[in-house]
């Protein structure tokens, strides 16, 4: 996990977005943007990208998880969301913060449609983790259509 | 006096019961914590709490999530 003081100070030199891209470089395409997230927001568990139509693009998940389980319920929950809103009067849920007791579950709406999904600890920064991810859409957004 | 002594404990059960009776409403009808936080694309946010349905939908998901996927 990076300490506050290094975030911070590497924040300062670089700028969050280019640290995101100098990072995406090394690794390339989504999944590299995922892992330098990961590496990034070290509250983040696991985190994976879904189109707008709920397909998984992207994922670090760990290992041994049923990746089309975590894909249909989080596509699920991106639906809810979008439900919410439109009950709402509001056009689209730009991010969604779930509390349980194991840990939290962070989505950010891509500008397609699509949601960047985080899982963390229950004792995650969580408004931390979500300005982290807020930053990271737009690599992810360039990665899926570099991709597309 | 045993006769005061009867009304004063009448009294007490009364006002025992009707404490215990308010508490009760009042635990069944708080919302709970806050489970779900939305923000809009407008930045407006909505609140979910976890008593309510619609919570209780995204926090049944949620856990399953979390379940799995750490």
């Amino acid at each position: 996990m990076i300490g506050y003081n290094a975030r911070l100070k590497r924040d300062l030199n670089s700028g969050m977005g280019a640290c995101m891209s100098e990072q995406g470089d090394t690794t390339g395409g989504l999944e590299g943007k995922l892992e330098d997230l990961k590496a990034l927001s070290g509250d983040i568990r696991s985190c994976a990208v879904l189109s707008g139509d709920g397909e998984l693009k992207g994922t670090r998940l760990g290992d041994g998880v049923e990746r089309e389980r975590a894909t249909a319920m989080l596509a699920a929950l991106a639906k809810l969301s979008e439900r919410v809103a439109r009950e709402n009067g509001k056009e689209h849920t730009s991010q969604t913060r779930i509390k349980t007791d194991d840990g939290h579950v962070l989505l950010v709406r891509l500008e397609d449609g699509g949601t960047l999904a985080a899982m963390t600890n229950p004792d995650a920064r969580v408004g931390l983790v979500l300005y982290d991810m807020r930053n990271a859409r737009d690599e992810v957004q360039k990665s899926l259509q570099g991709e597309g | 006096m045993k006769k005061v002594l009867r009304r004063v404990a009448l009294l007490g059960l009364l006002i025992g019961t009707a404490v215990a009776v308010r508490s009760y409403l009042e635990k069944s009808e708080a919302p709970g914590e806050e489970a779900v936080q939305l923000v809009f694309d407008d930045g407006s946010t909505h609140a979910l709490y976890s008593r309510s349905v619609e919570a209780q939908e995204f926090t049944d998901i949620a856990r399953k999530v979390v379940e799995i996927g750490l």
